[in-house]
């Protein structure tokens, strides 16, 4: 599986930097943390919220850092493979198609993450202070909570996308997941900003640990329940990989019946 | 020996979405789905034993593709019993998937944007394929089509002929035993088609494959095959040898007649069925048992400067058949 593994890695690699453009362009388009930055920042300054204007900074930079590391287009991958017949040379080979998903999406992560570290660099110039170094227990948990996002939201797209074989569109699903996650999960404002009554429900959904979560372990916040929070992302991700592997089942004995 | 593809039966039937044209239709479409159930594939059953190269033949949406994808393992028989090398093809186990392939002349599995090399690797990763030998094959491969200059080239900037070569060869790096080849030579010109006949032929001689190939051009069968099997409409019209079905269905010969001055059609037609006149040149077919006294008739009335006689062209002999939708 490790030679597997990294055939896969070297040539999805190779693919990817063939759309490093495009890359760049993502990259560009998931800038909005910047922008609710600026906004809450702001505020900070008028006086509006208790947070100090550094903290906002510092805090959306990490929410833009965990969201590029969790960043998937596997629904629309899919979606287009069983609907062009695609996936049928995925299906003759004697290997789980869900390997080369996956693999490409961390190979893109290869690509993406030189373009990051520049990201960092003018983030430290322009805000001079707002990246400290929080110790590097914080460091490992923000990115395991991110490989768990990642992971999470992996599956979901994937559910998602295999959606396309009972559905002759599964795309627009993947949106609406979007659009909870910018409202839920601490992408638009700090969870701490919501009332406590909303931010105690949230914790039992997926979405704060795509977002808050890590971002708040990078920036140095006290995460209250930091174990209950790992283990409630960790029984989300197993649900969404069991509820991919089901449907990849029923799936495939769909396609088997009505062709590609 | 044991048959390697056994097929008793075989059924495939669809339910197809059907919508009318118009905005009316794209409401009614959205509102309720109206459903046709297409029967593609009605009751086939035919063996193949190893080593075997049989062409498989139809028109168009006459079930080919169907059945070679119940076979391949990629769909699953509405009805009939389906076994491949001793497998259920749509359990699809890996000592099955490791065994045969499915090459789609109108799909490709190559990078589009990668050199060839890099689909290779990927499918010598997946099939487990060890270094050294994975070299060896694709060295021996490369050789056998001729394409060694390309394979570090971009798959979308190769010719099709080029690309189908390429796509043979990750569809057999694996050393496949048997190979469903759906229109492999399709589009191709005459030297690529010519290529891509002889890497198959000799690909199955030298591993001993067993071959079920549907192709358009007739040259690909009659090159590859010397077994045929003719499905219309979903059903088998016949299953034999290539001089078998020309004995059956084709109970005539072919006239050419070199004439001194052109004539009208109208002019050969009493002699026979006329198939084609270009200028000096004319095609008849004649039944056997009136050939001697049709061609005595055209040597006495005729202007001929020549006259052959041969067996017909295995296309008219085919399409014939499908026109008449004779069955077997």
């Amino acid at each position: 599986m490790v030679r597997k593994l990294l055939a896969f890695l070297s040539v999805y690699y190779a693919h990817m930097t063939v759309y490093r453009g495009e890359i760049l362009f993502w990259l560009l388009s998931g800038l909005a943390p910047f922008f609710f930055m600026a906004i809450w920042v702001a505020a900070a300054r008028e006086g509006l919220t208790d947070r100090d204007p550094l903290s906002f900074a510092r805090y959306f930079f990490f929410v833009f850092a965990a969201r590029q590391l969790q960043v998937v287009w596997v629904t629309w991958t899919l979606s287009e493979e069983i609907k062009n017949g695609a996936l049928a040379f995925k299906l003759l080979k004697p290997l789980d198609p869900l390997w080369h998903y996956l693999a490409q999406h961390l190979a893109e992560r290869g690509v993406r993450l030189p373009m990051i570290l520049v990201l960092v660099g003018v983030f430290w110039l322009l805000y001079p202070g707002a990246l400290v170094w929080t110790g590097p227990g914080a460091l490992f948990l923000g990115l395991l909570a991110s490989l768990l996002g990642f992971l999470l939201n992996f599956f979901v797209a994937y559910v998602l996308g295999l959606l396309a074989l009972w559905l002759e569109e599964s795309t627009d699903l993947y949106n609406a997941w979007y659009v909870l996650f910018m409202l839920f999960s601490g992408y638009l404002a700090p969870l701490d900003l919501y009332p406590e009554a909303v931010r105690a429900f949230l914790f039992w959904t997926p979405f704060p640990y795509l977002a808050y979560l890590p971002a708040a372990l990078w920036a140095g916040e006290p995460v209250a329940g930091a174990g209950r929070a790992f283990g409630v992302l960790a029984g989300w991700t197993l649900l969404a990989w069991l509820l991919a592997r089901g449907l990849w089942r029923a799936g495939l004995r769909r396609f088997s019946a009505m062709g590609a | 020996m044991e048959d390697v593809v056994v097929a008793e039966d075989l059924s495939k039937t669809y339910l197809v979405a059907e919508k009318d044209p118009g905005f009316l239709g794209t409401l009614r479409h959205f509102v309720r789905r109206r459903y046709k159930r297409i029967e593609a594939v009605k009751g086939v059953s035919f063996r193949l034993r190893p080593g075997e190269i049989v062409g498989f033949l139809g028109p168009n949406g006459a079930g080919k593709t169907t059945t070679l994808k119940m076979l391949a393992g990629l769909l699953y028989p509405s009805r009939g019993r389906v076994r491949v090398l001793g497998y259920a093809p749509f359990e699809r186990r890996p000592g099955f998937l490791k065994r045969i392939t499915l090459v789609m002349g109108n799909k490709a599995q190559l990078l589009w944007d990668l050199p060839v090399l890099d689909t290779l690797r990927i499918n010598a990763a997946v099939y487990d394929i060890p270094e050294p030998e994975y070299r060896r094959r694709v060295e021996r491969f490369a050789a056998m089509l001729e394409i060694e200059a390309i394979l570090t080239q971009p798959v979308r900037k190769l010719s099709l002929g080029e690309r189908m070569k390429a796509e043979l060869m990750a569809a057999l790096l694996h050393h496949p035993r048997v190979l469903f080849l759906d229109e492999p030579t399709l589009g191709l010109d005459v030297n690529a088609q010519a290529a891509v006949r002889d890497f198959v032929r000799r690909y199955a001689r030298e591993e001993g494959a067993t071959v079920l190939l549907t192709s358009h051009y007739m040259a690909d069968i009659e090159a590859l095959a010397e077994r045929v099997i003719l499905i219309h409409r979903g059903r088998l019209l016949f299953d034999g040898g290539l001089r078998a079905l020309v004995a059956r269905f084709a109970p005539y010969k072919e006239v050419r007649l070199d004439l001194e001055a052109p004539l009208e059609p109208a002019a050969l037609a009493p002699y026979g069925e006329v198939v084609g006149v270009e200028g000096q040149s004319a095609r008849l077919l004649v039944e056997k048992p009136r050939l001697t006294a049709a061609v005595a008739r055209m040597l006495a009335a005729l202007p001929v400067r020549d006259l052959a006689v041969e067996e017909p062209p295995l296309e008219e002999v085919i399409g014939r058949v499908f026109r008449e939708g004779r069955l077997g």
